[in-house]
């Protein structure tokens, strides 16, 4: 069964080796979460308030699934058939000698249909499992913190770190699975991984925003503005869902995009690494990723491990603890890869390139925290500017947003930069090659990364068990020290998300530019014409037109999600203040429905979500069949472009305005109830829907259009000849706008739901 | 069951309740089913001491249980020119509510005038019987006896007013750094503490004439004072760390 011609025994070993440590990943997370499980859950009001969280998370869980299972249906048999259409590669029948072409076929289709499911199952466990291990440690982490803040760090530090270890366990396993069976046909099937990954990301992902932000606000505008409660009232029929809203979307979330990424940096290196040995016969093109995703793993492991319990631990020293860990893994990793290349490849450009990945990362990180952390002069500076009211305060958080977007975008740049100069006077695919590895590289610490992104709503719910438990005024401390730390890991963690997403793109860019130019050699098209000789020319007034389309499809989607947080948000307001209207609640005597708050997010949530997922699936199509191939990768430059640099703006300023409030309610500027504050509020509360959102809602979507884009060029390519009209690709292509444009329509009035104009 | 009688000074008001100062507290401020809005400051009353006050047929009568067992939250006595008539004796704690229906209880405390900050400039936000805010020269005990003075044109006969941090501009109202205050029209309070230090014989400045019903707790320099010609009750305002282990969701809450 498996095959790999050439191979040296280290390789083969060193294949095992990666599949053996992904299942150490997962081993490792499972072993955590039965140490997080033996921790006791406090007391019977602490479990009381669990359960209603609990009980609001699995209702979103059940009810996702129950959304998302036809369409993975629907897929996989558009996949299996799409064999028909786009027929199997030279190197399948490399790797399945002897096999007809209707046997052939039927392998590459299931394999394809197969490894679709195998993605979108994965993406789904990294989702459901990481949250509902969250939430499982959420109370014990709050009963924690009745002992010491060292034991609450741990436990929910290492249920962070569950949720990180399932991420890159199980990206690992499932490439790794895929080219164990396939080989050099491994590309033929990656695709449909990586698309369903990206797929269920994407439902998690835009979905755990809108549900996330829709409770968010809806709790806060009338429980703390209207009615005055304090944040996490009991009376607030919304603060269950408003708790549920942080597992979604911040674990559930967050984890999916990162896996998403993660498994796609994968797909796009080895679909590379294949076109690379095809030209060299070196099979270390292939291994090494996979061995330096390995590695990454191990380090992690270690890494994460080393946040440990310290019984006089304070605020300051968990961040340190947290980022001692990061950087330790930093270090295994760096050296181990170093190692590798000096005892197996003999050569450093790869090293070099998975080595500009990791410092991406970090400055990525250090990016995001100069402008989002309340320590540093931006926030400062915007929290002063509360001062002159909300106007200034906005303007000056619009202004650090571009900002930041610009230095990322430089960043990256370099990046892309660094692999050109790594690979100096070799062809433009080693440059890929080199960029795809950046990839790799960056998200080599994904263990760490996604646990110090879960830590956060985890440190957050347990904060809001707390207070709703009424628990003392020691406990309470610690977790809003836990709380504090939680709110700077999640946000430098979107930053690495964004541009992890970017990478990835940037990286399947090349896969799409490699996969058209190899179909276009199987059909006989002139070298002068295929796509890796042209390259995509902007100058082309289609590609142009399609660079254009490709720029406006995140704002179109970033208005359209906005929008839907807005109305799902009113559906919120108007069912807690009928509640608010039910004599006792007031009171205390009667307790809210809270399960009625979370079913109205959930509903809402996937409702809005269908429209934006068409969007992002065909419209690719569409520009492909009625622009062309080329046009398409002009198109894919602009969703890139103008993604990438939304995507950070409106994370930071997000961020930014976010962290300028908390600096005030911790007492500059009079704090809370100054008019300071009221500016401040006025700026997070535009600030939520874009960096809980919009921002993250553009990474999966980035990705859905590049992976659509690269399972659709072939077809495009065989369908459309030069200086020919292709009457079914015309068809198809109109069909794809007129359901776009359904779509969009149907999105603006808000589907089939009444909404209530908010008062 | 008890019956207790507070007064509010923010709207000035003689109240009657059955419930205890810290559930008064919450529900001024947050309501029930009128759903109000807004911090609550009022003390409590000694009951004993202005029996000779209050219309016991009314209490009597109203402040009792509601049909379905819940305790009378709230029975207005009187809303006018009440300060003035209660003794400062019978004055017991002033609690201070949150927006949110948080309280903080505050004892009163032996004021020693020898302890008065001199030759440093204060600002006082008036609550009740009038409003305004006022930049002065003289210290908490000398500004309530000029209040107080019954031959002043701007005499009132109790006054109830708290001090307010003023920071560097207590010193130095021209170069002063006034980054960390929170009022509105800073710039006024700079020029109105600047006149203040440079007229001799100027001892008061209004600088604004009317309080806007919120006060920010994290403003307040030592306390509150209430008095008259003759006396003065302190209640000191603990610092943040204090507050930390006294009342920490009322820090969390301001």
């Amino acid at each position: 069964m498996f095959s790999l011609p050439g191979a040296s025994n280290f390789e083969v070993f060193a294949l095992w080796s990666v599949l053996a440590i992904a299942f150490m990943g997962l081993g490792y997370a499972l072993l955590l979460r039965k140490q997080v499980m033996r921790c006791d859950k406090g007391t019977p009001k602490m479990q009381e308030v669990w359960g209603g969280i609990s009980e609001g998370a699995n209702a979103y869980l059940k009810r996702q699934l129950k959304t998302i299972v036809p369409l993975i249906f629907l897929f996989t048999i558009i996949l299996f058939l799409s064999v028909y259409i786009v027929p199997p590669t030279e190197e399948s029948k490399l790797r399945f000698v002897g096999y007809s072409d209707e046997s052939l076929k039927l392998i590459i289709g299931f394999g394809r249909a197969i490894a679709f499911i195998m993605g979108a199952i994965f993406s789904l466990i990294v989702g459901q499992f990481g949250m509902r291990t969250a939430v499982q440690a959420n109370v014990r982490v709050a009963s924690a913190s009745r002992r010491s803040f060292g034991e609450a760090l741990k436990i929910a530090y290492r249920a962070g770190t569950i949720t990180g270890m399932l991420t890159d366990g199980l990206g690992l396993l499932g490439g790794t699975i895929i080219f164990i069976f396939f080989g050099v046909a491994s590309p033929d099937t990656l695709l449909g991984f990586g698309f369903g990954g990206t797929l269920l990301a994407l439902f998690m992902r835009v979905g755990g925003g809108i549900y996330t932000k829709a409770a968010d606000v809806g709790a806060d505008l009338v429980g703390k503005v209207e009615a005055g409660l304090p944040e996490d009232d009991e009376r607030n029929a919304a603060v269950v869902a408003d708790l549920v809203g942080d597992n979604v979307g911040d674990c559930a979330g967050m984890a999916a995009d990162i896996f998403e990424s993660y498994e796609v940096t994968i797909v796009s290196t080895l679909i590379l690494g294949v076109v690379l040995y095809t030209l060299t016969h070196e099979l270390s093109w292939i291994i090494f990723p996979l061995m330096v995703r390995g590695i990454g793993v191990f380090s992690s492991i270690i890494g994460t491990y080393l946040v440990k319990e310290n019984k006089e631990a304070k605020t300051n020293n968990a961040l340190n603890a947290i980022n001692k860990g990061f950087y330790t893994s930093a270090a295994i990793s760096i050296l181990s890869f170093g190692i590798l290349s000096f005892f197996y490849l003999h050569d450093w450009h790869s090293f070099l390139s998975v080595v500009v990945g990791i410092i991406l990362a970090i400055v990525l990180d250090e990016i995001t925290k100069h402008y989002t952390d309340g320590n540093y002069r931006p926030v400062k500076d915007i929290a002063r500017n509360s001062k002159t009211g909300a106007a200034t305060l906005l303007l000056k958080g619009l202004s650090y947003g571009f900002e930041t977007a610009v230095w990322q975008t430089v960043v990256i740049a370099l990046t892309i930069l660094s692999a050109i100069l790594i690979y100096h006077g070799q062809p433009v695919v080693y440059v890929l090659y080199g960029v795809a590895l950046t990839g790799i590289g960056m998200l080599t610490l994904t263990g760490n990364n996604v646990a110090m992104d879960a830590f956060g709503p985890i440190a957050d719910n347990a904060n809001g068990v707390g207070e709703l438990s009424h628990l003392d005024k020691d406990a309470r401390k610690i977790m809003d020290g836990l709380d504090a730390t939680g709110n700077t890991t999640k946000a430098i963690t979107k930053g690495v998300a964004i541009g992890s997403a970017v990478i990835a793109a940037v990286a399947l860019f090349g896969s799409f530019i490699t996969d058209v130019s190899k179909v276009q050699i199987q059909l006989g098209f002139d070298k002068a014409t295929q796509l890796i000789e042209t390259g995509i020319r902007i100058s082309v007034p289609m590609v142009f037109i399609g660079f254009l389309i490709g720029g406006v499809i995140p704002w179109l989607f970033s208005s359209l999600t906005i929008n839907s947080v807005t109305r799902a948000a009113a559906l919120i307001v108007e069912e807690v203040r009928r509640q608010f209207r039910i004599p006792g609640i007031i009171e205390r005597t009667v307790k809210p429905d809270y399960q009625r708050a979370v079913d109205i997010c959930t509903v809402a949530a996937q409702k809005e979500l269908i429209p934006l997922a068409l969007i992002a699936v065909l419209s690719p199509i569409l520009v492909g069949c009625l622009l062309g191939v080329e046009a398409l990768g002009g198109f894919l430059a602009g969703v890139i472009l103008s993604g990438q640099l939304l995507a950070v703006f409106m994370a930071t300023s997000g961020g930014a305005w976010d962290n300028a409030k908390k600096t005030i309610e911790d007492g500059l500027y009079g704090g809370k109830g100054s008019e300071a504050h009221h500016a401040a509020v006025v700026g997070d509360t535009v600030g939520d829907p874009l960096k809980d959102t919009a921002g993250p809602a553009l990474n999966p979507m980035i990705k859905v259009i590049n992976l659509v884009s690269l399972l659709a060029a072939p077809v495009l390519i065989a369908y459309q000849k030069p200086g020919q009209v292709s009457l079914g690709l015309i068809t198809t292509g109109v069909i794809c706008l007129a359901i776009v444009t359904g779509a969009i329509i149907f999105s603006k009035r808000g589907g089939f739901t009444k909404y209530p104009t908010l008062e | 069951m008890k019956n207790y009688i507070y007064l509010s000074v923010t709207p000035e008001a003689l109240i009657a309740s059955m419930i205890p100062p810290s559930e008064f507290g919450e529900y001024f401020a947050t309501g029930q089913k009128k759903r109000n809005r807004g911090q609550a400051i009022f003390f409590e009353i000694d009951l004993e001491q202005v029996k000779y006050l209050l219309d016991f047929n009314l209490i009597n009568s109203r402040c009792v249980r509601h049909s379905d067992g819940q305790p009378k939250h709230t029975v207005y006595l009187s809303v006018y020119r009440v300060l003035e008539k209660i003794p400062l004796k019978a004055f017991k704690n002033l609690y201070l509510t949150t927006e949110s229906g948080i309280t903080l209880e505050l004892k009163p405390s032996v004021y020693d005038t020898n302890n008065e900050l001199k030759n440093v400039l204060h600002f006082y936000q008036e609550l009740c019987p009038v409003t305004p805010q006022i930049a002065s020269k003289l210290t908490p005990s000398q500004f309530l006896k000029t209040i107080t003075d019954e031959s002043s044109p701007l005499y009132i006969p109790k006054l109830f007013f708290v001090d307010l941090k003023l920071g560097e501009l207590a010193v130095d109202p021209m170069k002063g750094s006034a980054e960390q205050l929170p009022y509105l029209y800073v710039s006024h309070l700079r020029d109105c503490l600047v006149q203040l230090k440079d007229e001799k014989g100027k001892s008061m400045k209004t600088v604004q004439r009317f309080f806007n019903g919120s006060l920010l707790y994290r403003t307040i320099e030592s306390g509150f004072y209430i008095g008259d010609k003759d006396n003065i009750l302190y209640y000191p305002y603990p610092t943040m760390a204090e507050l930390e282990n006294i009342n920490f969701e009322f820090l969390r809450a301001i």
